[in-house]
């Protein structure tokens, strides 16, 4: 019983909550239309935060994501700007980001530099890149109405972001919990030396982990620009601390204290659930962030006193 | 009588853990706590420190009944414990460890830096005298981090009774004899020890008196002096003690395993060796001398600048881990809990990790397959006797041999033509032992070159068909036949010591 509760509590929380917001607004939160709309809302968080779950995976953190989001788009429109057709401009993106991402995983293993440290610098770095690029500015135009669409409307009756979820969703989940790669990267976070005297190849499993999240979110970067129609040097600030607590809010479900993909998604649901009803319920964002703030401190906390007690 | 404990129950969900437990200490005795890994001794000890409430039974001090609710309660009545795992702050010193969680002496508002020191110079001057007080715990060895937590434990309010959980696993005979003088000297103050070990000839040459737990329940307690080793193992296991099996030397068997001209120690001597087909090399040496570096050296976990490491004649590269499993090595590393198990995982995927491909959905595609991971699990745990529930429960769970086994058991399925075995019985009880045992000698009769280390006598001299001794970064003996004995090992290994010896 207290077995079920510690995998299911924090999915059943997710339910509990959108049953009390669908009784307090019927009509506007709990219809069809809405919930298929939070699924698209959660999109940009939760691929983030799927990147931060396969670095999570290897016991590190990522606090490059933020910057990486922002470097993404801002890379994308200089291209489109410089004529680069928007395929080739994406990939160029990705690469980058899978630089960035391959330095920082180089430098955490191979010379056991704290990761916090690491991709301060590295997120630091690519902040400034991308300041000297847009030269501070919001940059507008040139966006090719056909790159716009990979991140509005809809396809076969859902919203394309919430395509890309499922996509990205389901890759990562198959990569940490399928593929043997992912048994690799588990077993590096669980413990580093014991899989090192194994056998397991501590630098190029530990690279692999920080250039997926790092392409992650120049993923990110890439579909928040052909959503909103420009890109902002600061545009993806906001993802880092929500991207975190929606994988700590998964690390509470389905698995004890482990990162992995369905408890992140279950997450960054949470967080996606509980902002779209309190705007729906006219409550101020300030408050809004007040509030799932305290949410997720208390779903940790929850948990903690609940163990000590089991 | 100091501490008398009668009749002590516990239960955890159903399991006993103590079935009617009695032990009584007297003050400024050392007393030897003794049983099988699961026979109770933990739950026993964490009775007395407050972290396990009994069902039932009685603990008395000083003849007056107590309830201990908590550790700090522990701590008032006099109870000190050191665990096996050592809990300093690493770039504390000797002094300032002393005093973390105890109540620091002041001059005003400030802490005493002098009164501190002298405190704990005192206490050392009686209980360890050439331990250095001024340098980081990160830079002393596993045994006077011991001494550390010996005196840490006298510092404060007075302490009556401290309790040792395994204090010599991890230390060569030269640590472990110095530890044996500090617990003689706690003695002499008129503190009661509990002393658990596996190493027999320890308590019966420190203690003076003994209690052996079985299955929960006190199975015989009396006077050193009144018993032989046969007799304890007897009590702790109900059965008779597993001779030695006589060491089969090997046929001219060839060489599996060649080092070369490898530098080594601290003035780069170059030591050279090699292993045969069959044969168990035992490697020994006092802590220090570079025993458990050798191995990483030679497992490919440490790289070396010259030299040279063949396996069969491959050479293999310098920090290749890589290369010694290509070439069908396997490695039991020296610390089950950090280096070992990877205790997030599962049990099956603790035996798959080093092979992956071993566990496939299908032969072409790098997927795991539940299904793979299961069989091999339970595949091994037959071969191996592991005693485990389902193979998806984490290796905690199992107690210290069948930990242990999983280790060996994450090799099984390839041909094994070396392997290395870093302290391979360390807390594991007798009856593992013996298995394990067995187990390394079927991995050399199929033609492994085995190279192990221990600071287990017993184990040392059960196992080798040779050994070499380190001392002072040389091989100072190489003894097999007629003149491996436990007389000629030590000389060699103190050959150096009295120059090396850090804690001199």
């Amino acid at each position: 019983m207290t077995g079920f509760v510690r995998r299911f509590g924090t999915l059943a929380a997710l339910l509990v909550l959108i049953a009390a917001f669908s009784l307090v607004s019927p009509g506007a939160f709990g219809s069809a239309g809405n919930l298929i709309n939070i699924t698209q809302q959660m999109t940009l968080l939760a691929i983030v935060a799927i990147g931060a779950t396969v670095v999570m995976a290897v016991g590190e953190f990522d606090l490059s994501t933020a910057a990486i989001v922002s470097f993404g788009g801002i890379l994308a429109v200089t291209l489109f700007k410089l004529g680069v057709p928007p395929p080739l401009a994406c990939l160029a993106v990705l690469l980058a980001a899978a630089a960035f991402g391959a330095l920082s995983g180089f430098v955490v293993a191979r010379f056991e530099v704290l990761s916090f440290i690491a991709t301060l610098s590295v997120g630091t770095i690519i902040g400034g890149v991308t300041f000297w690029l847009c030269q501070g500015a919001t940059l507008f135009g040139d966006i090719p109405a056909g790159f716009r669409d990979i991140g509005r409307g809809t396809l076969f009756g859902l919203p394309t972001l919430t395509w890309w979820l499922i996509a990205t969703g389901l890759a990562a989940w198959l990569l940490l919990d399928k593929l043997e790669i992912g048994r690799r990267l588990y077993a590096i976070g669980g413990n580093r030396e014991a899989a090192r005297l194994a056998g397991v190849r501590i630098v190029p499993n530990t690279m692999f982990a920080f250039t997926v999240s790092a392409v992650l979110s120049a993923l990110v970067g890439i579909l928040l620009t052909a959503r909103i129609g420009s890109a902002n040097p600061t545009g993806g600030g906001g993802y880092l601390l929500s991207a975190y607590a929606a994988v700590f809010l998964g690390m509470t479900a389905f698995r004890e204290g482990e990162a992995n993909v369905p408890g992140t998604l279950v997450g960054a649901a949470i967080i996606a659930v509980i902002g779209n009803g309190l705007t729906i319920l006219g409550v101020s964002t300030f408050l809004q962030d007040i509030i799932t703030g305290s949410i997720i401190l208390a779903a940790v906390l929850v948990r903690r006193v609940g163990r000590q007690g089991g | 009588m100091l501490l008398s404990i009668r009749g002590l129950e516990k239960r955890f969900s159903g399991a006993r853990a103590l079935a009617g437990a009695d032990l009584e200490v007297a003050a400024g005795s050392v007393h030897g706590l003794l049983g099988e890994n699961g026979a109770g001794k933990s739950t026993l000890i964490k009775a007395l420190s407050g972290l396990v409430r009994p069902d039932a039974g009685t603990i008395r001090l000083d003849g007056t009944p107590v309830t201990i609710d908590g550790v700090a309660e522990a701590e008032a009545l006099g109870f000190r414990f050191i665990h096996q795992e050592l809990s300093l702050v690493p770039h504390f010193t000797a002094v300032e460890n002393a005093f973390v969680g105890r109540r620091y002496p002041r001059r005003g508002p400030f802490i005493d830096r002098r009164a501190m020191a002298q405190a704990i110079a005192e206490v050392a001057r009686d209980i360890a005298p050439d331990l250095p007080l001024d340098v980081p715990a990160a830079r002393l060895t596993t045994g006077q981090k011991q001494l550390v937590e010996i005196i840490r434990a006298l510092t404060g309010a007075p302490a009556r009774l401290v309790v040792m959980d395994e204090p010599t696993a991890s230390l060569s005979d030269g640590e472990a004899r110095r530890l044996h003088q500090a617990v003689r000297r706690l003695s002499a103050r008129g503190v009661a020890v509990i002393f658990i070990s596996h190493r027999l000839d320890e308590v019966m040459a420190l203690c003076d008196r003994f209690t052996v737990l079985r299955n929960g329940a006190t199975a015989g307690s009396g006077a050193i002096s009144e018993i032989d080793r046969p007799g304890l193992v007897r009590l702790m296991s109900g059965r008779e003690e597993l001779a030695a099996a006589p060491r089969a030397v090997p046929a001219q068997s060839p060489a599996v395993l060649t080092v070369s001209a490898l530098p080594f120690g601290p003035g780069e001597e170059r030591i050279s060796f090699a292993i045969r087909s069959g044969e168990i090399l035992g490697l020994y040496g006092l802590v220090g001398a570079g025993r458990s570096s050798l191995m990483k050296i030679v497992w490919g976990a440490r790289g070396h600048d010259e030299g040279e490491i063949r396996l069969d004649g491959r050479r293999l590269r310098p920090g290749s881990i890589g290369d010694r499993i290509a070439a069908g090595g396997a490695y039991v590393p020296e610390d089950r809990r950090h280096e070992g198990l990877i205790t997030s995982r599962s049990i099956a995927e603790n035996l798959a990790i080093a092979d992956l491909t071993a566990v496939r959905l299908q032969p072409g595609l790098p997927l795991t397959g539940l299904g793979a991971l299961k069989r091999r699990a339970l595949a091994i745990q037959a071969a191996l006797a592991v005693k485990m529930g389902s193979p998806f429960d984490r290796p905690l769970t199992l107690s210290g041999g069948n930990q242990q086994k999983l280790l060996f058991g994450r090799w099984f399925g390839r041909p094994i033509r070396l392997l290395i075995l870093d302290e391979p019985t360390r807390g594991v009880d007798v009856g593992a032992k013996a298995e394990i045992h067995a187990l390394a000698r079927r991995f050399a009769e199929a033609g492994a070159a085995v190279l192990m280390t221990t600071s287990d006598m017993d184990e040392l001299l059960a196992l080798s068909s040779r050994v070499l001794v380190l001392a002072g970064g040389r091989i100072t003996a190489e003894l097999d036949g007629a003149a491996l004995t436990p007389a000629r090992i030590i000389d060699a290994a103190f050959q150096h010591a009295s120059r090396k010896d850090p804690a001199a």
